[in-house]
């Protein structure tokens, strides 16, 4: 197992929790006096745009353009959202930061904060991560008393407020809009864009959304450079490192920290230990529940945006969920389907009603009572799901899923014709 | 309103309402606020919440409706939350759950007879990297095993004093 | 103006539109959902595919989502976007239960017709359905949740476009709930909006379950005669019974919706003791009979004592044309004693208004689209309650409201109120208009300092007050303030709200003539021997029902025609029966002077459910249909003047006499209507009319007001609206209760000139100091308290008090 530099695990140690005091010795907080001391607001928007940050909530859009849209110069009322849902099955990198070292998200909002001039700052944490909720107090409560927050950062002009909010629960509130609602107090439907969060977000006023990866990347690239930062990747295309969160049919299902670009197949092999019980590798996530299935061909892509669109699938949340070859991947797509199925909103007939459609034909499949004409019939659901709905919720579901008759269609025509799951044991 | 909330939280809830501008944006604390004290939300606590923010039981509720960590029913003192999503599932879940069922006698949604535990499903919990994991009111529990079961089960329901 | 291309057919549409409705405009109907004019798009169904094949946006998407651009190509006869359209069906009808047989909804279902629309026939779904256990929501409507196809339709409705809050959505996923927190009755005054809303058979009307079939019922675009609004209303009749009334559709009046009371309160035409027979001296006669005892009487009393010795009241509720011929009755016979309005108030407001809103008249349309709006003196909800939907979507758009008034004035939406006592409101007039602000408190001045400067930075500010608490002569004020505000820039309109369905049109027709005290005032003195009323019930309806029944109690002759169990009609020597408006034709004038045509749906019979004791009709074989004589005052008032007149005739000779009706005769059913023309010059002014209500002096000064479902005399008819009548109340400030020791929910004892009753007490915390409030309760203690005739002095004791 290579090491690569570690950036957002610097401080990572199992079981402990960084605080104030070691993350400050690590060069915590360095980023902040920087960027307060030493650069303008649009400084800042052009390092983190230099830098070719791509956010890591999963849609992979990049920070710089992102913030460039937002009316920064325009005084008023204005708010900052890190996106902690983190519930896209298999993803579990957002926590793994917030329980490691729960100071550099607070950091990189400041400094977020600062360069999009807003006073008012939101992180919203999903119900299971209460560890993680109690940290983030711990570390917004150091970083007060430290006048790292608050009224007059570090004695400057720039004040900022950053609070808490804790969900209670549904893997809709990730998707922005929905979130923005949710933080509302309503109810959390995605809503309909344009206007985007960065014209009108919570209350009508703008809002930046990030994740909490996304953010915690800011003040290591304000601190030491874009040029690092983009050097810190394996591809040309790529900048930065990745927490590639591990799972599935593997020895060492961990979350790592890996240079962007790195190839699937190292990743499996090298860092996961490769496929459990000696067995073979059959097929993978390679970013989450979300994003179609990639097989063995595919082990040398790089796990980039760019060079895994081009395998046909993304690089989404960068979570690895790792199949091996006595994998039904009828089952497996049903297991994604009904977690798409139990998730959606209810706003919209695609998804509330398409998905359990599908279900519905999944399990006859599985269950040996399928026929050969609900291939076809599969294939109309998927066509008129994908792209479709009112937001991106079913869309994902439509990844593995359009995956699953385009890889595995041999397997689904077994189950039909064997009248039963031929992998079943 | 005691057995809903203990009066120095009604008050400071109630306290943070009035200086709220949009006191919406508390319900979900205020409702979590009720659970943690009664173990779930009755229709009560819903008409409590609207008492504190200003707001109809509708409105509550269509919030505490969408929230499936808001129980609306009666749960035991302890609620199991099994993952069932894609990385447990690879690993063995859907077994480990029809253990548990057998386990504590009850299906999915049930509470043991002696109202200690409920048992749920539930999406993704971020333990993917401990695959198969559950967790237990908001305790964690990863890497399980039938074994591990069995004494994650004895301890918790020792410290539920059943 | 974008233009595109729909269909290989280019159509040219306004800035704004959505692509469905371009398609519309062609003829081209694409199966949708969600979308509803007024609620507007929220892309949730996902049925009106189209296939975009050039301009801005590619491929398949929602019609309703997308503005209409330049340059856009679309087809919607293309297999992918067809595939698409059936899917959605598809999923929809999923679960849906196979109960159109049972439902309600059925024939007039757009689940129904979009399933066939949308090509789908066959369910290939075969798992498990999904149900839900409904709620009891109360006597008005019924839930059948199975039905439901999640279009949110009715939650927008309730919710958004009503301001409701007790009804809302629940749970998520497949399983979300249109419901209640709890069973119990929808809250909303608006809550049957729902009904039409809902595009299948989950809300439907609990007083028209399980009665007709849409195919089955007479339907005919009418005009709700409950306020002076006149919202489009769609009046459906079967078996000689006014069966249900739902919403039309009228842009510029109620938009898309109605308020409760017009929908379930149409039954006052159905009452079982509705006069329907022609009646002379208490004895059941026929039509010739009657008729000729009449004309004979009438020409009597007119050889005895001259044509001074007959008098004749109009009415609000009576259309146009009745109410012309009425007139010119009285004309022919050379009286000149007619009066449209027993209310004096109301009918010199209504003279106000009519002489003088001119071009400022503001429609709700022009209030939905307002940027400022002070209420003063106007209590919607209850006076004209689709007025305060209208003014809520102004506010939703972030409009800001204030409203002038003692009552509690409550709204579906928020609003800045200045509760100042009724003797108060003169003063805030002559502010407003200019005059001295300094009569007022200081923090009144301030408040409204503020207001007038709004006022005057709006672009397009409205005033509404209503004729109760302003009177005439506050009316007249309020018209004042909006020339002296407006510019030629900058308009400033006004909406008054009137006292019925008529009021302005009588406004008109009444023009320089007596009002009904000078009448009264003639009966009291002997001069008057003879009274005709126009469905209308001076005993009850009169500023002073007690004045008003001795003097009729004088007359030779008291005549009416209508067609409700009134006093007058009880006491009446000569009765007729005349058809109520869902039987009848003819025009509404409403309160912003617009000339409404409604038809009639129905004939006039005793419905089947009385003739057949409930159950079978009658298997005896008559000619006619029993209880068919009720006859349109209209033909009735043109026979009694030896005239054999059609509608258009009458029409054609109103327009000939008041220049201001211009157009009516050409007027159709189911559009917009149409304003009337502008009197120019305006009338000289009227004489100078006192404000309804007099400087304080002490003792607690109690006004009447309105209640939505307990004062209106139509209303007052209409059994179903029972629940939502309130059991007497009174209502008084904070301080006058704590003076007297009095508290919230107490019984008490209330003392006027008219008797004491008890009623419980409501406590307002900022109602004005020596003010209280009762609601008028027809077929209570409280009948006989007038709304707008100014105050009643009295006493509230608590009833031990009383005892002592
Ligand atoms: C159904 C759905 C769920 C999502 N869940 C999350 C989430 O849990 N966390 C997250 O950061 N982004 C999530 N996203 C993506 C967000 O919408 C958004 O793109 C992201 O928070 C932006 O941050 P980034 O630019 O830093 O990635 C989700 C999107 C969808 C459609
Ligand atoms: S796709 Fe539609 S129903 Fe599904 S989560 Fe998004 S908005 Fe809700
Ligand atoms: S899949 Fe079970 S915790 Fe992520």
């Amino acid at each position: 197992m290579k090491q690569h530099e570690q950036v957002l695990f610097k401080n990572r140690s199992p079981g402990e929790t960084a605080f104030l005091e070691t993350y400050r010795k690590s060069g915590g907080y360095q980023g902040l006096e920087k960027a307060l001391t030493k650069m303008s607001p649009e400084q800042v928007r052009e390092e983190v745009k230099k830098s070719g940050l791509r956010g890591r909530g999963g849609a992979g859009f990049a920070t710089g353009m992102k913030w460039s849209f937002f009316p920064a110069d325009k005084p008023g009322e204005k708010y900052l959202v890190c996106n902690g849902d983190e519930m896209e099955p298999g993803t579990y990198k957002d926590r793994e930061i917030l329980m490691a070292d729960p100071h550099q998200l607070v950091e990189g909002m400041i400094i977020s904060a600062y360069a999009l001039q807003i006073p008012v700052g939101v992180i919203f944490i999903r119900y299971a991560y209460e560890q993680c909720s109690r940290n983030l107090e711990r570390a917004i409560a150091e970083a007060m008393e430290a006048g790292l927050l608050g009224k007059n950062i570090l004695k400057s002009d720039f004040s900022f407020e950053l609070h808490l909010h804790r969900s209670a629960g549904r893997y809709i509130c990730g998707e922005e809009t929905a979130l923005l609602n949710s933080l509302e107090g309503v109810r959390a439907n995605p809503r309909s864009k344009p206007p985007f969060p960065a014209q009108k977000g919570i209350f009508g006023k703008p809002t930046n959304v990030n994740n909490v990866e996304t953010f915690a990347n800011v003040q290591h690239i304000i601190a030491h450079g874009s040029a690092w930062f983009k050097n810190l990747a394996f591809t040309e295309s790529g900048s930065g490192t990745k927490l590639y969160c591990l799972s599935g049919h593997l020895e060492r299902p961990e979350c790592f920290e890996l240079p962007i670009g790195i190839s699937l197949g190292a990743v499996i092999e090298e860092y996961g230990g490769g496929v459990w019980r000696g067995r073979r590798f059959k097929a993978a996530l390679p970013g989450g529940a979300s994003t179609p299935y990639l097989t063995a061909e595919h082990l040398g892509v790089g796990l980039d945006f760019d060079p895994i669109e081009k395998a046909g699938s993304r690089l989404g949340t960068g979570a690895v969920t790792v199949f091996d070859e006595t994998t039904c991947m009828v089952a497996a797509t049903l297991n994604l389907n009904r977690f798409f199925a139990r998730e959606s909103c209810g706003w919209c007939t695609p998804c509330r009603d398409g998905l359990p459609f599908i279900n519905w034909l999944l399990e006859k499949i599985e269950n040996g009572q399928g026929e050969m004409g609900d291939i076809d019939m599969l294939r109309e659901q998927i066509r008129n799901i994908n792209g479709r709905t009112f937001c991106a919720l079913a869309m994902g579901a439509m990844g593995p899923m359009q995956s699953l008759v385009d890889l595995f269609e041999e397997e689904i025509i077994d189950h039909i014709k064997k009248r039963c799951c031929p992998l079943k044991t | 309103m005691t057995d809903l909330l203990p009066q120095n939280i009604h008050d400071a809830l109630a306290a943070k309402a009035i200086e709220h501008l949009h006191p919406r944006e508390m319900i979900i604390e205020v409702l979590r606020a009720i659970q943690d004290h009664r173990g779930w939300v009755p229709d009560e606590g819903v008409e409590l919440a609207g008492q504190i923010l200003g707001l109809t039981p509708l409105q509550i509720e269509e919030i505490a409706t969408f929230y499936d960590k808001i129980y609306r029913q009666p749960v035991g003192k302890r609620v199991i939350h099994v993952c069932d999503s894609i990385a447990c599932w690879s690993r063995g879940a859907e077994n480990l759950y029809l253990y548990l069922q057998e386990t504590l006698g009850i299906s999915p949604g049930e509470t043991t007879q002696d109202g200690t535990f409920t048992l749920l499903p539930t999406c993704c919990l971020g333990l993917c990297g401990e695959a198969p994991a559950m967790m237990i009111g908001l305790k964690a529990y990863g890497r399980l095993t039938r074994e591990r079961i069995d004494e994650i089960l004895a301890t918790e329901r020792a410290e539920a004093g059943a | 103006m974008p233009i595109l291309t729909i269909d290989n057919q280019q159509i040219e549409v306004l800035k704004g539109t959505n692509v469905l409705e371009a398609a519309k405009g062609l003829g081209i109907v694409i199966p949708h959902f969600c979308y509803h004019e007024a609620l507007g798009a929220v892309g949730a169904c996902r049925l009106c595919a189209m296939n975009f094949v050039e301009g801005p946006v590619k491929g398949i998407q929602m019609a309703c989502m997308i503005e209409a651009k330049d340059e856009m190509v679309i087809t919607t006869t293309d297999q992918a976007s067809q595939e698409m359209r059936a899917r959605v069906i598809e999923w929809l009808m999923m679960y849906h239960p196979h109960d159109c047989p049972v439902c309600d909804e059925g024939g007039e279902c757009q689940l129904q017709d979009m399933t066939i629309a949308g090509g789908h026939d066959i369910r290939r779904y075969g798992g498990k359905k999904r149900t839900y256990s409904n709620q009891d929501l109360g006597p008005f409507i019924c839930h059948e949740m199975n039905r439901c196809i999640q279009c949110y339709r009715c939650v927008r409705t309730y919710q958004d476009y009503c301001g409701g809050t007790d009804f809302g959505v629940l749970g998520t996923n497949q399983r979300v709930y249109f419901g209640r927190f709890r069973d119990g009755r929808l809250e909303s005054p608006f809550s049957g909006n729902i009904v039409d809303a809902c595009p299948t058979g989950v809300f439907t009307d609990r007083t028209f379950r399980y009665r007709t079939r849409y195919w089955d019922i007479e339907e005919a675009p009418s005009v709700c005669p409950h306020c002076s609004l006149g919202c489009a209303v769609i009046p459906g009749g079967r078996f000689r019974e006014l069966q249900r009334v739902r919403g039309g559709v009228n842009k510029q009046t109620n938009g898309f919706f109605i308020c409760d009371r017009a929908r379930f309160g149409g039954g006052y035409g159905n009452h079982p003791e509705r006069p329907r027979v022609p009646r002379v001296d208490g004895a059941q006669t026929t039509w010739p009979e009657a008729l000729r005892a009449l004309r004979k009487r009438i020409t009597d009393l007119v050889a005895r004592h001259g044509p001074g010795a007959v008098a004749f009241l109009g009415s609000p509720r009576a259309s146009l044309e009745a109410n012309y011929l009425l007139d010119s009755w009285a004309a022919s016979l050379g009286s000149r004693r007619i009066a449209f309005d027993s209310h004096w108030q109301h009918d010199r407001s209504a003279r106000v208004a009519a002489g003088k809103l001119g071009p400022r008249a503001a429609s709700l349309e022009d209030i939905r689209c307002s940027d400022f709006i002070l209420m003063i003196g106007v209590d919607p909800l209850n006076e004209a309650p689709m007025l305060a939907l209208a003014v809520r979507q102004a506010v939703r758009r972030g409009v800001r409201l204030a409203v002038i008034d003692p009552r509690p004035v409550t709204l579906p939406c928020a609003a800045a109120h200045l509760p100042l006592a009724p003797e108060a409101l003169p003063d805030v007039l002559e502010a407003l208009a200019g005059g001295d602000i300094r009569r007022l408190g200081r923090r009144e001045a301030v408040l409204l300092e503020g207001i007038l400067e709004q006022l005057r930075a709006a672009e397009r500010p409205v005033l509404i007050g209503g004729p109760d608490l302003l009177g005439a002569a506050g009316i007249e004020r309020l018209l004042d303030t909006a020339r002296l505000l407006a510019s030629e820039h900058r308009p400033c309109k006004v909406m008054t709200v009137l006292a019925g369905p008529n009021s302005f049109g009588c406004g008109v027709l009444a023009r320089q003539g007596p009002d009904f005290e000078a009448i009264l005032n003639g009966m009291l003195a002997g001069e008057i021997k003879a009274l005709v009323c126009l469905e209308s019930d001076p005993m009850t309806g009169s500023s002073d029902p007690a004045r008003t029944g001795m003097a009729l109690g004088k007359l030779e002759l008291l005549a009416a025609l209508d067609y409700l169990p009134t006093a007058a009609a009880h006491h009446a020597h000569l009765f007729l029966p005349t058809t109520a408006v869902p039987e009848s034709a003819g025009v509404y004038v409403n309160n912003e002077g617009r000339m409404l045509l409604f038809s009639s749906a129905m004939d006039p019979g005793t419905p089947i459910s009385v003739s057949g004791g409930g159950d079978h009709p009658p298997r005896t074989f008559l000619p006619a249909t029993p209880g068919s004589e009720p006859r349109p005052a209209w033909a009735t008032l043109g026979h009694l003047q030896g005239r054999r007149l059609s509608l258009r005739d009458i029409r054609q000779a109103i327009e000939m006499e008041h220049p201001n009706f211009a157009g009516l005769s050409s007027l159709t059913t189911g559009g917009e209507g149409k304003r009337i023309a502008d009197i120019s010059p305006p009338p000289e002014t009227a004489p100078e009319i006192p404000f309804p209500h007099s400087e304080g002096e002490g003792t607690l000064r109690l006004y009447a007001m309105e209640d939505f479902a307990g004062s209106g005399e139509l209303a007052g008819y209409a059994s179903a609206l029972a629940p939502l009548r309130p059991t007497p109340f009174v209502m008084l400030g904070a301080l006058d209760a704590k003076q007297r020791s009095l508290s919230d929910g107490q019984q008490v004892r209330l003392r006027s000139e008219l008797g004491g009753v008890g009623v419980a007490l409501r406590v307002v915390p900022d109602l004005p100091a020596g003010i209280a409030l009762v609601p008028r309760l027809r077929g209570t203690a409280l009948e006989s308290y007038v709304p707008g005739r100014g105050h009643y002095d009295c006493q509230i004791l608590s009833e031990d008090e009383e005892k002592t």
